[in-house]
């Protein structure tokens, strides 16, 4: 199966763990990752406030070097999911926009016919290569290895491109570990934000809210945390050691990449899932 | 599995009188479930068969008045238009002071809103009458007049959460505001009071506002993003974050996470040594790269600054 890949900004510098460990999976799973011709930042969710054409041009862009793949375009960051996905809401829903991103891409030499399936890792792994392929793939399950799935926000809402159910409904992550071997748990920050959108400028709302999230699921028993998103991955182990100063707690709980989980169980060792790149250690948990 | 007519409908609400009490407490009632019953009726049950003293408040019971909004299993929702669970535990709405039981105080809500000039504020009346607007002229701040003022958005914020410490207004007071912020024929300082007394870039778009919002507003993408924009278009060099963004996306087509914090927050960056050297041994950031690395070239670059050109007028 072929997929164009789009890593984002994070996966290549300060999470570059991530980008390695899905590559690895994903020439495991005999998926083919084929990289975009010339990918930019989708923006985050500073371009996307204060220039709304600037940012949904630099989206339909990628969106238009997908379609000239003819491929689904996947991802492994939460944010850019969305990011794409409101782009092609906006540019299907406004034409006063699109024509505008039209004549943008136009004077690139680009065309994007509204044609592009955006996906995440985690949507590729549950939908297109299956609970079933999956299982056969495993190697050593994690047996018992009690982990925390934490969502993120951009995968579970906006309701509108999610079925405009309850976020807290989401079961991937979980159904994914348990068929890894793993016991899932439930705790209260499952789906819940870790803050990173305004880490940069104030850190604290991050250490806060990370903070109760990391001690709920420590309370609840788990040994890990798996995240599908390199900017909660960011949140979540690099400032963890602020979280148990502000909480006056010990939490220790080392934070996977989803790619990093599956890895594991598809028996991958921890160099070459570059376990002994995050800040808390993680190269101990089997 | 549906519930039924035979069935009970068991309730916990939170009581707590600050007047007499020091804590709040749980009281469980048991309702016979009646078929569409809402959570308004249970409510409703409980007063007039269990315990008259409860506190709860409602006026119009179709969705319009968002006098009902308590939270339910932990969700906000208005009581007037969502059905009974099995299940309830029913607390009030959070980030207000309680008046009792389940009916929150709305004075600190609308003294902040007060502080926000929520008026359409002109320089120059308009000449004549009447003044000539259209439907496309309001398209921005039409989403805001969905807004039926029930705090549900408000309490479920997890910003809020932080209390004194964020400046954040929170999302039904920015829903509020933007009736005028976001109109065209208003000529106030918007762009200074969402900074002032919205702290507007405090929002951390995890859509738990929308989530919630009985009326279905895009609070996020119609209400604070725009929001935003005024913000940085009025005071671009007080919206450090997105400003700094626009630069770096300007000198290449990747943000580098360690130059986006050093644009931002300057020598201030460094003030926790044993994390930045923690994050250069674990080869998070690469410093000399970050400090030192070259204007980046090719297709990617070059596409982008010609985005920027196009769309960005500032430039």
């Amino acid at each position: 199966m072929k997929l164009a890949y789009y890593p984002g900004c994070s996966a290549q510098s300060t999470c570059r763990e991530l980008d390695a460990s899905t590559r690895r999976v994903a020439a495991k799973l005999g998926l083919e990752l084929v990289g975009l011709e010339s990918p930019t930042c989708t923006g985050s969710r500073q371009v996307r406030a204060i220039n709304r054409d600037l940012f949904l041009a630099l989206n339909a862009r990628l969106l238009a070097q997908a379609e000239s793949l003819g491929l689904p375009l996947m991802t492994v960051c939460n944010t850019c999911t969305l990011n794409l996905l409101d782009t092609e809401a906006a540019l299907r829903d406004e034409p006063e926009t699109r024509a505008r991103v039209d004549a943008a891409l136009d004077a690139l030499g680009l065309r994007y016919r509204g044609e592009a399936e955006v996906t995440h890792f985690l949507w590729v792994l549950m939908d297109k290569v299956g609970e079933e392929r999956l299982r056969r793939a495993i190697v050593r399950p994690l047996t018992g290895l009690r982990v925390a799935a934490f969502y993120g926000c951009h995968l579970v809402r906006p309701g509108k491109h999610y079925g405009n159910v309850d976020s807290r409904n989401a079961r991937s992550i979980e159904r994914l570990a348990a068929l890894l071997g793993c016991e899932p748990i439930d705790y209260t920050g499952r789906t819940e934000c870790c803050g990173f959108h305004t880490m940069a400028h104030n850190e604290r709302v991050a250490v806060k809210l990370s903070g109760m999230h990391l001690n709920a699921a420590k309370a609840a028993g788990a040994a890990a945390i798996v995240t599908p998103c390199p900017l909660c991955h960011t949140v979540l182990d690099t400032l963890q050691p602020a979280m148990e100063a502000a909480t006056r707690t010990h939490i220790g709980l080392p934070v996977l990449h989803l790619s990093q989980l599956l890895g594991l169980a598809l028996g991958m060792g921890e160099d070459e899932l570059q376990l002994d790149r995050h800040m808390v250690r993680a190269d101990r948990l089997l | 599995m549906p519930i039924t007519s035979a069935d009970i409908v068991k309730v916990r609400i939170r009581r707590f009188d600050p007047s007499s009490d020091t804590e709040p407490r749980y009281e469980e009632f048991e309702v016979p479930y009646t078929p569409k019953m809402r959570v308004l009726d249970a409510l409703d049950h409980v007063h007039e068969k269990l315990a008259i003293d409860i506190g709860y408040r409602w006026f119009c019971g179709v969705q319009r008045c968002g006098g009902c909004a308590v939270r339910v299993n932990g969700r906000e929702l208005l009581a007037c238009w969502e059905p009974a669970e099995r299940d309830m535990v029913i607390e009030p709405l959070q980030h207000a002071p309680v008046v009792r039981d389940l009916v929150v105080d709305r004075g600190p809500f609308e003294d902040r809103l007060a502080r926000m000039q929520p008026w359409l504020a002109r320089r120059v009346p308009h000449p004549g009458f009447p003044e000539p607007i259209t439907h496309k002229d309001m398209a921005a701040a039409v989403p805001s007049f969905d807004c039926i003022g029930c705090l549900a958005c408000q309490s479920a914020c997890p910003v809020l959460d932080l209390g004194a410490a964020t400046t954040f207004a929170g999302p039904a007071l920015l829903v509020q505001f933007a009736q005028q912020a976001l109109d065209p024929r208003d000529t106030a300082d918007r762009g200074r009071i969402a900074f002032e007394e919205g702290g507007i870039f405090e929002c951390i778009s995890c859509y738990k506002c929308e989530e919630v919002c009985p009326v279905e507003i895009p609070i996020v993408e119609r209400i604070i993003e725009p929001l935003k924009a005024l913000a940085y278009r009025a005071q671009p060099d007080r919206a450090r974050h997105a400003n700094a963004f626009l630069r770096l996306l300007a000198a290449g087509p990747w943000i580098d996470p360690a130059m986006l914090v050093l644009k931002i927050q300057g020598l201030a960056a460094i003030r926790h040594p044993l994390r930045a050297l923690k994050l250069v041994l674990r080869g998070k950031i690469r410093p000399m790269r970050t400090l030192f690395g070259s204007r980046a070239t090719g297709a990617a670059a070059a596409d982008v600054r010609r985005l920027l050109d196009t769309f960005d007028r500032r430039r």
